[in-house]
């Protein structure tokens, strides 16, 4: 049998109480024998309703409704309880997205590995223990003998991550599944372990799948693409195929909007207008048309079948077929399209750079204690305490984005907080349109922050639950300007400047999705039209597809309000569109910092230049051969010696470790903290 | 809202939890209109009928003064009702408060706050009571106080752990980021937060109020003769026990009632409200 495993016509419903949701529908797909196969798809796609399906751990409430899925041959939805077990324990196996979550806490992990082997009868413990040892020798786990009888809190987060792909190739699985398992990692960790994955799957030959939403990931790492949308499978070919070549309107939406494919630098990323369709009624068209930019009267009415475009490589749209009439007359599409076209595109923002910036940040630290008092006393350490930013300056102008990039742990979202006096700042100053934030008390800062605003990172969590949108969003004027204004006028103004429709004001946060929730977050920190706002990464956990428009909204804004963003993240692809300037960050100090595509086309501390190449490339054509940076972000307690970033880096020379570079400036004005920048 | 409507489907379903519901119903219909229900004077003395069984003219019986015993014991309902709903929903309310304040507030008074609470927390609620009556004299006023003094700390804990949890939450930081007082946060982003699981510890609790105000009325501690209550009537009935057994029945069989109704009407709003209980992922 050439496929390992083939899924027919899977259909799976979620029952609830509001009747069922249809989550998956006529599935297929197969998977080739020692193959990487990837399945993409945004959230709400089913991509990991597939994974529970096939390995019979659907929550309680879900149901196959029909369908098959063959693994060596046999139908795996068929099998008994006692087939079910070994199947899991050694023919399959998954890697989560969170080894936090997924990993036994209180076990160590030589105990878990013996847990797993439990299948491997006739072996001895120590047979079982010699072999976990091998396994997580063979994922680059360093001194496999020691680390292996540690705990999962005792590893960090990368090589947690390793530990997990040891755990579920213990048992030499014919078929490794990897749920998101770069999504909670660093893009520098990320390409370490598409890299491992790469090459262990050559050694063991097993066939993986992998399923993200994420396209560099795909197109590095996988043989076969299967694309899903709302339940669906509506595309699937060889990598190439898909990402050279792709058929289906919302495979091409999808590739156009990742911002890492967006080539020439643009203020105004594409979009997918829309949302997706609710599940709870059997679609009667293409589940695409709502959204779709050529959808037709007969999409609307009749579902698509699959159509082969060359082997191997299929698609679900009637505009593949030779007998469509495309002039035919689109619904409800324009609707769709002129609610994004509204953006003012080549509205350009005037930063003034003469003058006083409006945010001077000069040598800030911000400690945070490690140890009480008495203990670090009792146990002799002089100074209990991390440096989570360390010695930044920063200048932001009116009318300015600036980008503050760096790998978790970098100490960005501190610098944020700091910056907006909600953690204490050791030393240093911050200066905010002329008033030195950090001399204020807590009550007269209260006030300030009516000029200032933050977003944060998760759109949803930042929402007080217990809130309707309408009061969330008409906090600030009840906090700042009690009394003057009208709840109603305000709430419906703010809607409208984020284009959210008026009966969203009655909705609560749990009610509402990603996209929807971080407009509110927009319109809060916009509604007292601040002067200068906080993005603590304003994309985190949101699809592709709406990525864009928040950004475009964030920038139409920028540009009628001549606002200033300092936007962190790690997100650099991203960033490259939206940021006139960058600031590099690494273990709380800022080791680069200058106008932006400049440091993306010519990085010049070697740090910049890992991160820049560490982004995963949507394009299987581009896929790297080495790993641009080796190891993981060191401890605060533990600052290396020296350049703080030499353990890493690939051009270390003897000075570098014993003597810290000064700050530098180079001929195009950028700032650099390293001894040899890689360019002048 | 349709979650809403979700989870009171869910508790409508619940079999012990309806019944419950109907119990507690009952005890707070049956005391709040006593006099309506109650057929005779609960202090009217009828002695040639003293120490009688059911009959038509007393449904559950009389005591050693011919007493009603059917109206008493409605009567003492009101006692019982008293005691629960005004010891528990102070000390609910105070409970919140310092439970929030010392969540939210500074380390040190969150240290003097839980060492406030872990000293009242240390004095058994009886012996407590029993020296407190004893240097006091025994009123109802006195059964109240040491109620809520008493179950102060255990509201106070709870809030004050939810508090915490919350406090790093980032839309506790973004209501800090936007200027808001922190009394303003507690008001009104924390205590709509934290104040569910406090009112299922509350329903639970309502037994335990009325069992200690019955125990200490049945050591003559409690609400003193001629007024009736659920531990006065056992105290009597426990006297005359060798004569007639139903004081002791009419007396302790409200008091399992009410007890059972408010723990299952909370296990029920505990199962509904707490997703941790909910299956499925």
């Amino acid at each position: 049998m050439e496929n390992l495993f083939e899924i027919n016509n899977l259909n799976v419903d979620f029952k609830t109480p509001r009747g069922r949701v249809h989550a998956l529908r006529d599935v297929s797909f197969k998977a080739p024998r020692g193959k990487i196969i990837g399945v993409v798809g945004e959230s709400g796609s089913g991509k990991s309703t597939v994974i529970w399906a096939m390995t019979q751990l659907l929550a309680r409430n879900g149901v196959v409704e029909g369908g098959e899925i063959l693994f060596n041959g046999k139908n795996l939805l068929e099998f008994s309880e006692r087939e079910l077990q070994a199947f899991r324990g050694e023919e399959a196996s998954i890697v989560f997205q969170d080894p936090m979550t997924s990993q036994i806490p209180v076990r160590s992990y030589s105990q878990q590995m013996v847990d797993i082997a439990y299948r491997n009868k006739g072996k001895t413990k120590a047979d079982k223990i010699k072999r976990a040892i091998d396994m997580m020798r063979r994922v680059g786990i360093p001194d496999p003998e020691q680390r292996i009888v540690q705990y999962p809190h005792q590893f960090s987060g990368g090589m947690r991550q390793r530990a997990g792909i040891a755990m579920a190739l213990l048992m030499n699985p014919l078929l490794l599944i990897g749920d998101e398992l770069t999504t909670a990692l660093d893009v520098t960790m990320e390409a370490q372990i598409i890299h491992l994955l790469r090459e262990l799957q050559q050694e063991i030959k097993a066939t993986v799948m992998i399923v993200s939403h994420n396209l560099g990931l795909i197109a590095e790492l996988c043989d076969r693409v299967v694309v899903m949308y709302a339940g669906e499978v509506i595309e699937q070919g060889d990598v190439r195929q898909i990402f050279n070549n792709a058929q289906h309107p919302y495979t091409q939406a999808l590739l156009e909007c990742d911002p890492a494919r967006v080539l020439e630098r643009s203020r105004f990323l594409p979009t997918i207008p829309g949302d997706l369709p609710d599940l709870h009624v059997w679609p009667t068209g293409c589940i695409y048309a709502p959204r779709c930019k050529h959808a037709t009267r007969r999409c609307e009415q009749e579902r698509p079948t699959s159509f082969d475009i060359d082997p191997g490589h299929e698609a679900c749209c009637h505009l593949l077929d030779p007998d469509h009439d495309s002039n035919d007359e689109a619904a409800s599409v324009e609707r769709l399209q002129s609610k994004t076209s509204g953006y003012d595109e080549t509205a350009t923002v005037e930063i003034q750079y003469e003058g006083d910036p409006l945010l001077k940040v000069e040598h800030l630290q911000v400690r945070f204690r490690t140890m009480g008092a008495l203990k670090a006393k009792l146990k002799g350490i002089a100074d209990p305490f991390v440096d989570a930013v360390l010695d930044v300056s920063l200048r932001l102008w009116r009318g300015e984005t600036l980008g503050l990039v760096g790998e978790s742990g970098s100490g960005k979202t501190t610098l944020g907080r700091a910056i907006l006096g909600l953690v204490r700042v050791h030393q240093g100053s911050v200066v905010f349109d002329g008033k030195v934030l950090t001399d204020l008390p807590e009550a007269a800062l209260r006030n300030l922050r009516q000029n200032m605003a933050m977003m944060f990172q998760d759109p949803v969590g930042s929402l007080s639950p217990r809130q309707t949108v309408r009061s969330l969003i008409t906090e600030p004027f009840d906090l700042h300007r009690k009394g003057t204004y009208s709840t109603e006028d305000e709430a419906r103004r703010l809607c409208d400047m984020v284009n959210l429709p008026h009966n969203f004001l009655s909705r609560y946060p749990h009610e509402l999705s990603g996209g929807q929730a971080r407009r509110v977050g927009v319109a809060r920190a916009l509604a007292l039209e601040p002067s200068m706002i906080i993005a603590d990464e304003p994309t985190a956990g949101l699809d592709v597809s709406i990525q864009g428009e928040v950004l475009n909204l964030m920038r139409d804004l920028q540009g009628r309000q001549g606002l200033a963003y300092l936007i962190i993240t790690h997100n650099l692809p991203v960033v490259r569109h939206i940021c006139d300037r960058l600031a590099i960050m690494y273990l709380g100090r800022i080791v680069e910092q200058g106008e932006g595509e400049a440091i993306f086309n010519n990085p010049a501390h070697p740090y910049t230049e890992a991160l820049v190449h560490g982004v995963p490339q949507p394009d299987p054509d581009k896929r790297r051969e080495l790993v641009s940076i080796e190891g993981e972000v060191p401890s605060l307690i533990n600052r290396p010696a020296g350049c703080e970033f030499h353990p890493r880096c690939k051009y270390v020379q003897g000075r570098c470790r014993t003597e810290r570079p000064d700050e530098r400036q180079l001929s195009d004005g950028r700032v650099v903290q390293c001894h040899y920048p890689l360019i002048n | 809202m349709s979650e809403g409507k979700e989870k009171l489907m869910l508790f409508l379903s619940n079999g012990l939890g309806m019944f419950g519901l109907l119990l507690v119903i009952l005890f707070f219909v049956s005391a709040i209109f006593a006099p309506v229900f109650a057929t005779h004077d609960p202090f009217l003395l009828d002695i040639p009928q003293r120490m009688s069984g059911p009959t038509a003219d007393h449904w559950l019986g009389t005591d050693q003064l011919g007493r009603d015993t059917y109206s008493r014991v409605l009567y003492g309902g009101r006692v019982a009702l008293k005691v629960a709903a005004i010891g528990v929903s102070i000390s609910l309310f105070v409970g919140l408060m310092l439970g929030m304040l010392a969540g939210f507030g500074p380390r040190w008074l969150d240290n003097l706050l839980l060492m406030l609470f872990d000293t009242i927390r240390s004095f058994p609620t009886i012996v407590l009571a029993l020296a407190a009556v004893s240097l006091l004299g025994p009123s109802l006023e006195l059964i109240l106080t040491i109620v809520i003094v008493t179950s102060i700390p255990g509201y106070a804990r709870l809030a004050r752990t939810s508090t915490m949890a919350l406090k790093g939450t980032e839309f506790i930081v973004a209501e800090q980021s936007l200027g808001a007082h922190p009394m303003k946060i507690i008001w009104r982003h924390i205590m709509p937060n934290v104040i569910g699981p406090l009112l299922i510890l509350a329903a639970m609790d309502v037994p335990v109020v009325v069992t200690v105000e019955a125990g200490l009325s049945f050591l003559g501690l409690g609400v003193q003769p001629p007024t009736s209550s659920w531990g006065t009537i056992l105290n009597e009935g426990y006297l005359l026990i060798r004569d007639t057994p139903w004081p002791i029945i009419a007396g302790g069989i409200p008091l399992v009632l009410t007890t059972l109704g408010f723990t299952f009407l909370g296990e029920a709003l505990r199962d509904v409200f707490d997703p941790r209980l909910r299956k499925g992922r």
